[in-house]
Order: structure tokens, then C-alpha cells, then sequence
């Protein structure tokens, strides 16, 4: 057995040490990193608008327009760095008057786009909002609450209304959103938990095709180099399948324990990174996962990883170079993917049937596991019946591709035919 | 135990045709045993079966008293270059040696040291720590060389070791070869260069087409294989020297060979006969030999007609 510790050494050495690991390692999280945080920094910008508003409507609306769009934000309110804030000057002629006038100053950039309060905006409920861009919705909307709380006050006023008082009689019903897991209710919302699910499932999916690919590389070396001929006649085939796979193994896993070190002091440090990097308070609370599920994860990663490992060592011997192995590489990876094509039935029915199905067949199962175990509390029995399942799938799978790996890497000449692969079967 | 590697009756057989036929060798321990033939006549094979890469359909095998496909850690023994080349290509030079040292049970250290001393004495001394595919091709073999030998096995198995170096290199391997078998180990290699396995040699095996044509020490070959040429020469050469050569037709064919003549004795031909004409012409006879069949005359004598090469049909086997 000295000799599937020395080829176990050789795979895990001479990956680690390489820079493609190196970088791997580095960048990905930088780059999760950076898929967080940018859309939060870029949301929606922050910043002044310069508005004018055209007001020819009844007397008061237009005064209240400015006034609220230029209020201060309401003391204990978050300090929100997406926050819009407005300048407001109000002009009274008639639009016609000034309207090639304000297409000039927004066209030099002196103001960002003006408001139009027509005579009849109270009775109507039609107002005009003209500027450089109409696309930023949290600027439209801004504009829009604006005038549509102006309005309203001018028309409860007119009805003999209190306006604060029908504000406070027909406040909007805030929903919240957090899930609840088997040790009682958890924060996190819809959104935070899908992608928590996505990302874990994709994680999963990732790192078994990226390393199970490279056991293929590795068996194809040694296969076309002939070098296999010489490690045969030093140790047994199965031996050094079993080496290689533990080998490449250990670098993926070696690169999550990384990776969930990162991970660690990141939540560890949740709060300074939230303020500084400027996301909302909370939107690292997602990576708090029960450590049930992070052992459950990794059960299925590591089973999962080492039934397409040997699914990829038995394809790479028995092609005989890259080009024949991607002819086939999509039968093996075809299993993986299915998870991933299904990721928002799976994620946003975690508990449904597709997702139960999938995560019971031994070839779904490690990124449907996944993505079910990070978004919903499955139930135990499930996980148990589905990791005995891949347990016994893995088992069988390892002792057919050891037969087709221990004739394939010594083979020569043209691909063989699945006859011939099932006479190797017999003959090994 | 005094054969390294005995075959008794091995036969491998692919759909359609025979590779190897019935093939029987002994290889003497502690000799340089050469296996020649043309490409295709089954050597890559046999080695093969030897190390028990492919299986044999037939036959026995003995190396280094024990079969190994029985007992594969007998190979353990043995350094094995395949004829096609290859090392990993992203190691260090150093790592690749060491690691197919440990292979072979070699403590990690011990490998280090040697694998040291082995890239000195290759002229790589300055590559210890590049990798693999900045070398060039032959010295990238030098390395795999290297890798084979260093555990210094009892039995080196070399297919075509000579493939693709150049002279000074192909000189190198010979010491290398010589060396080892001066240490009491024995060298098997195939080949289709006749003249290097005349020099290299102790004991051959000639094999076409799977069969073997002939096989023995190198000595008994040649004695077997001598022939019936004469060679003549002369102190001075006279005009009675050449009028004798011109008209002389009873004793067989004659033909002009550099400063003298060659003579094919005919059968019954007797060379004492001969020897006694020489004697009476005017000049004294300086040389009067048979000649000795170089392996190349010997190989093409008995393999020219089968040197058709006979290959393996487009399968996946093993």
C-alpha cells in the first residue's frame, strides 16, 4: 500500500504546488466576493439629481412636491449610501414658455430633468417627468411617490381630510421574509436564501466536474505517455486509480477547507465588512449554515466527487486522448448537470418532488442534496436514505471502472467499442 | 539460479493474426541478451508479455525465477523502458526520478542521493530542478533512463533503448548497459540495429514474425552462421597473383575485396587445396582466412525473406 501513498503524494504535490491552484484558490472567492458586492455598491448609485418642477397645478402641490423631495432623510433611517437626495427649484410659467429652455439645460447638464404638474393633476392623477435618463427606477419611483403623496394631500384636503392622519389609516403592509429550519425560525430572506441553495449546489457541481476532470487529465498522461506500463509493473492498477482519485481528492478538498477558512473569518468579521464594503446590514447572514447541514454538504460532495472521479478514470482510460475524451465527456457529466438546469425548481421547492427524486437518484443526488440541504430543512431520513444510496452506487460504480481502468490504460490502438468494453469487464 | 528470463511456448494472438508463435528463450543471468528483429516481428510483444502488461494466450514464464503474472512484485526487480517514450511532462526532473524510485520501494531520501548522482554522471546536472518539458527529446529520455535504473534493478528490459539518441548519448546508454551487467545484473534489449547488438551482446535471439529464427551466445551464432567466404591476400600483388584470380574458377566464385580477393568455397571445395595453389604463385600469402558473417549478413541470410512486416490489426486490445 507504500505505493498508493507515493502516487497519492505525487497527485496532491505536484497540483498544490502548481500556480493554476494557486490562483484557483485565490481568485474564486475574490470573484464570489466581487458577484456580491458589486450589484450591492452599483444597486442603484446614490447620488444628486437636480430637478425642476414645472407647476401649474393648484396652488400647494407643487410647494409640496419640492418639500418632499428635498426633505432630509427621517432620523434613525439607515445610513444608505444608495440613497438619492434632490435639489428642487420650482418655476410657475407655463410649459410652453419654458420648455426649450429646460431641453437646453438638461441637454448643457445643468439639471437632470424636470417635472411637469399639469393645471389639471389633481383630477386627472397625469403628471410628466422629462429627463437625460428615465431608466433609474429608484429615481422614478422617488419622483413618482413625490407627487403622488402631493396630490393625494391636496385631494383629501379638499374632501376636509386630515392627510397625516389617512397616511397613518392606509400604511402599506410590510412583508417580511425569513425561513424556518427544525431549530425554529431563522433570518434570512426568499432572496438570500436562493442563492445560498445556488451557490452551494453550484459549488458542489463545480468542484466534482473541475477535479473529476482532472483525474481524467491525469489517467490520459499517463495512458499516452506510456508511462502506466512502468507504474503497473510496480504496483496494481486498481491501486494506482485509487491513489490518483484520493490524490486529487484531497487538492479539492484541501481548496474548500481554504475556502471555508475564508469563509469563516468573513462571518466572523460580518459586521465591519457589511459597513465597509457598503452592502445592508445582514447580507453576509446567509453564509450562517447549522453544522449539520455543512457535514451533510460535504458527505455528498465528497461521495459525489469520488463516484465521478472513477466514472472519469475509467473514461480517460479508455480513450485515447483529450479530443476522443470530450466526445464522451457529456455522458458523464450529463447526471451532473440536470441539478443545475433544474436549480430554480429545486431551490424554490425544496421539499417537492423534483427535488426529492433528484436528490434520491446516486447520480443527481450530490448537487441536488446540496442545493436542497442549503435552502430548506430536508428531512433526515431522506438525507440518510440518499447518501446510502450514493454510498452503495459509488461501490459499484468504483469496481467496474477499476476493471475498465485496469485494461483501458494499457490498451492500444483505436477506441474500443462498448462489446469490447464489456469484454475488458470479463477479461479483468 | 542461473537463467534470468526463460520463455517456454509463448504465444499471443490477436484477431487475425499471431504476434508471437510459440516462442522459447533462455537468457543467461548476468549477460547483455539482445532480441532483433525486423519492425513487427513481435519483440515490443514480447516484452510486453514479460512484464505482464498484456496477458499471454499460451506458454510459460520464467523471470528471475518466478512467473510474473503469478507474482507481479518480481517486477519490482526489473527497470522497464517502453518503447514509447514518456515522463511527466509538468515535473521536476529530481521528483520524476524520485518518484518511480519510491515505486519501487526506494526510501525517499536514498532516492534523492542517487537520482543526484545519476543526473552528474548523464551530464544533467544542471537540470536537477527543470521541468520535464523544457528538456530536449533526448534529454528527456535520459531522464526516463534514469527513472528506469534507478532502483538498480536486477533485470533491465529496454525496448529499443538506442531509438532516437545521438552518438555521444547512444555511447553513454552502452557504458551504462555494460556497466550494469559488469555489476552481475543482466540487460535485455531489443533492437533492429544489428551492428550495436553485435557489440553490446553476450547472447541473442533473431525473431521475424513472431517466430524465433535463431538464438544462442553470440560466439556459437557466428560459428553456426560462418559461412564459406575466404579471404586472400598478397605481401605485393603480382601479375601471377592476378592472372590466378582472373582464370581460377575450381574452387568457386571469386571476387576483387579491397587490396586482395574473396573466395565462395564451393561445396566440397577444399580450402587446403586452395592454400596450396596460393603457395606457388610468386608472392607470399599475408592473409588466409574465413570470413567472419557480420550479425547484419547473418540477420539478412536468415530473415531476408521474411522481413515482411506484419502488423497488428487496427483493435482495441490488450
Amino acid at each position: 500500500m507504500s505505493e498508493v501513498m507515493t502516487v497519492f503524494r505525487r497527485e496532491f504535490l505536484e497540483r498544490v504546488r502548481s500556480r493554476s491552484f494557486l490562483i484557483g484558490t485565490v481568485l474564486f472567492p475574490v470573484f464570489m466576493a466581487a458577484m456580491w458586492i458589486i450589484p450591492a455598491r452599483m444597486g442603484s448609485g446614490g447620488g444628486t439629481r437636480h430637478l425642476v418642477v414645472v407647476d401649474q397645478a393648484p396652488a400647494g402641490v407643487g410647494q409640496a412636491v419640492v418639500q418632499l423631495l428635498t426633505a432630509p432623510p427621517p432620523p434613525g433611517a439607515a445610513d444608505d449610501e444608495d440613497r438619492f437626495t434632490f435639489t428642487a427649484e420650482r418655476v410657475a410659467q407655463p410649459l410652453e414658455q419654458v420648455k426649450a429652455g429646460l431641453i437646453g439645460r438638461v441637454q448643457r447638464k445643468e439639471i437632470d430633468g424636470y417635472v411637469y404638474l399639469p393645471p389639471d393633476v389633481v383630477q386627472r392623477s397625469k403628471a410628466e417627468y422629462r429627463a437625460r435618463n428615465v431608466a433609474n427606477f429608484a429615481v422614478l419611483s422617488t419622483v413618482q411617490r413625490a407627487v403622488t403623496q402631493a396630490v393625494q394631500a391636496a385631494r383629501l384636503q379638499a374632501a376636509g381630510l386630515d392627510g397625516a392622519q389617512v397616511a397613518g389609516l392606509v400604511k402599506r403592509v410590510e412583508m417580511g421574509t425569513g425561513r424556518i429550519t427544525d431549530k425554529g425560525e431563522e433570518g434570512g430572506s426568499a432572496t438570500s436564501t436562493f442563492f445560498l441553495g445556488y451557490i452551494v449546489g453550484f459549488l458542489v457541481y463545480l468542484m466534482i466536474l473541475l477535479y473529476g476532470m482532472n483525474v481524467l487529465r491525469s489517467v490520459l498522461e499517463e495512458k499516452t505517455n506510456k508511462i502506466a506500463e512502468v507504474i503497473v509493473s510496480s504496483m496494481k492498477a486498481s491501486h494506482l486509480m485509487l491513489g490518483k482519485i484520493l490524490g486529487v481528492g484531497a487538492v479539492a478538498l484541501l481548496q474548500v477547507g481554504i475556502w471555508g477558512a475564508m469563509m469563516g473569518f468573513t462571518t466572523s468579521r460580518s459586521d465591519t465588512l457589511t459597513r465597509r464594503f457598503g452592502m445592508p446590514a445582514g447580507a453576509l447572514d446567509v453564509v450562517h449554515v447549522p453544522v449539520g447541514t455543512v457535514v451533510a454538504v460535504f458527505g455528498f460532495f465528497v461521495l459525489g466527487f469520488l463516484l465521478y472521479a472513477a466514472l472519469y478514470a475509467a473514461l480517460g482510460a479508455a480513450v485515447n486522448s483529450e479530443q476522443e475524451a470530450q466526445q464522451f465527456q457529456m455522458m458523464v457529466m450529463m447526471p451532473l448537470i440536470i441539478p443545475m438546469a433544474l436549480v430554480f425548481r429545486i431551490v424554490s421547492d425544496p421539499l417537492g418532488p423534483v427535488a426529492t427524486v433528484l436528490g434520491l437518484i446516486p447520480f443527481t443526488s450530490p448537487v441536488t442534496m446540496a442545493m436542497r440541504l442549503a435552502s430548506a430543512p430536508v428531512p433526515p431520513l431522506q438525507i440518510v436514505a440518499s447518501l446510502a444510496l450514493l454510498a452503495a452506487t459509488v461501490l459499484a460504480v468504483a469496481w467496474v471502472a477499476g476493471k475498465i481502468y485496469r485494461v483501458g490504460i494499457l490498451s492500444t490502438g483505436k477506441r474500443p467499442t462498448l462489446a469490447e468494453l464489456g469484454q475488458w469487464l470479463r477479461m479483468a | 539460479m542461473n537463467q534470468a528470463l526463460t520463455l517456454e511456448g509463448v504465444s499471443k494472438r490477436y484477431s487475425g493474426h499471431t504476434a508471437v508463435d510459440d516462442l522459447s528463450l533462455e537468457v543467461p543471468a548476468g549477460t547483455i541478451y539482445g532480441i532483433l528483429g525486423p519492425n513487427g516481428a513481435g519483440k515490443s510483444t514480447t516484452l510486453r508479455m514479460v512484464m505482464n502488461i498484456i496477458a499471454r494466450d499460451a506458454g510459460r514464464i520464467s523471470l528471475l525465477g518466478g512467473d510474473p503474472a503469478a507474482d507481479p512484485k518480481i517486477l519490482r526487480r526489473v527497470g522497464f523502458l517502453p518503447e514509447e517514450r514518456g515522463v511527466y511532462r509538468k515535473m521536476k526532473v529530481t521528483d520524476v526520478i524520485v518518484f518511480f524510485a519510491e515505486l519501487k520501494g526506494i526510501d525517499r531520501r536514498k532516492a534523492r542521493t542517487d537520482a543526484d548522482a545519476w543526473l552528474e554522471r548523464m551530464g544533467l546536472g544542471d537540470w536537477k530542478q527543470a521541468k520535464v518539458e523544457t528538456l530536449s527529446k533526448g534529454m528527456q529520455q535520459k531522464v526516463q533512463f534514469i527513472a528506469t535504473v534507478i532502483h538498480d534493478p536486477d533485470l533491465l528490459i529496454l525496448d529499443e533503448p538506442q531509438s532516437g539518441l545521438d552518438p555521444v548519448n547512444q555511447e553513454v546508454l552502452r557504458d551504462t548497459m555494460l556497466g550494469a551487467r559488469d555489476r552481475g545484473k543482466t540487460v535485455i534489449f531489443s533492437t533492429h540495429n544489428m551492428e550495436q547488438a553485435e557489440q553490446l551482446c553476450d547472447s541473442l535471439c533473431i525473431i521475424a514474425q513472431g517466430k524465433k529464427v535463431l538464438d544462442g551466445h553470440l560466439k556459437d551464432v557466428r560459428r553456426e552462421n560462418l559461412g564459406n567466404t575466404w579471404a586472400v591476400e598478397f605481401d605485393d600483388v603480382t601479375d601471377a597473383a592476378r592472372a590466378f584470380f582472373a582464370r581460377e574458377t575450381r574452387f568457386g566464385p571469386v571476387a576483387a575485396h579491397g587490396d586482395g580477393w574473396r573466395i565462395e568455397l564451393a561445396n566440397g571445395a577444399d580450402p587446403r587445396a586452395l592454400m596450396a595453389e596460393l603457395a606457388r604463385l610468386d608472392t607470399p600469402v599475408v592473409r588466409f582466412e574465413r570470413v567472419q558473417k557480420s550479425l547484419h549478413e547473418i540477420f539478412i541470410d536468415r530473415v531476408g525473406g521474411a522481413v515482411t512486416p506484419n502488423r497488428r490489426r487496427e483493435v482495441a486490445h490488450v
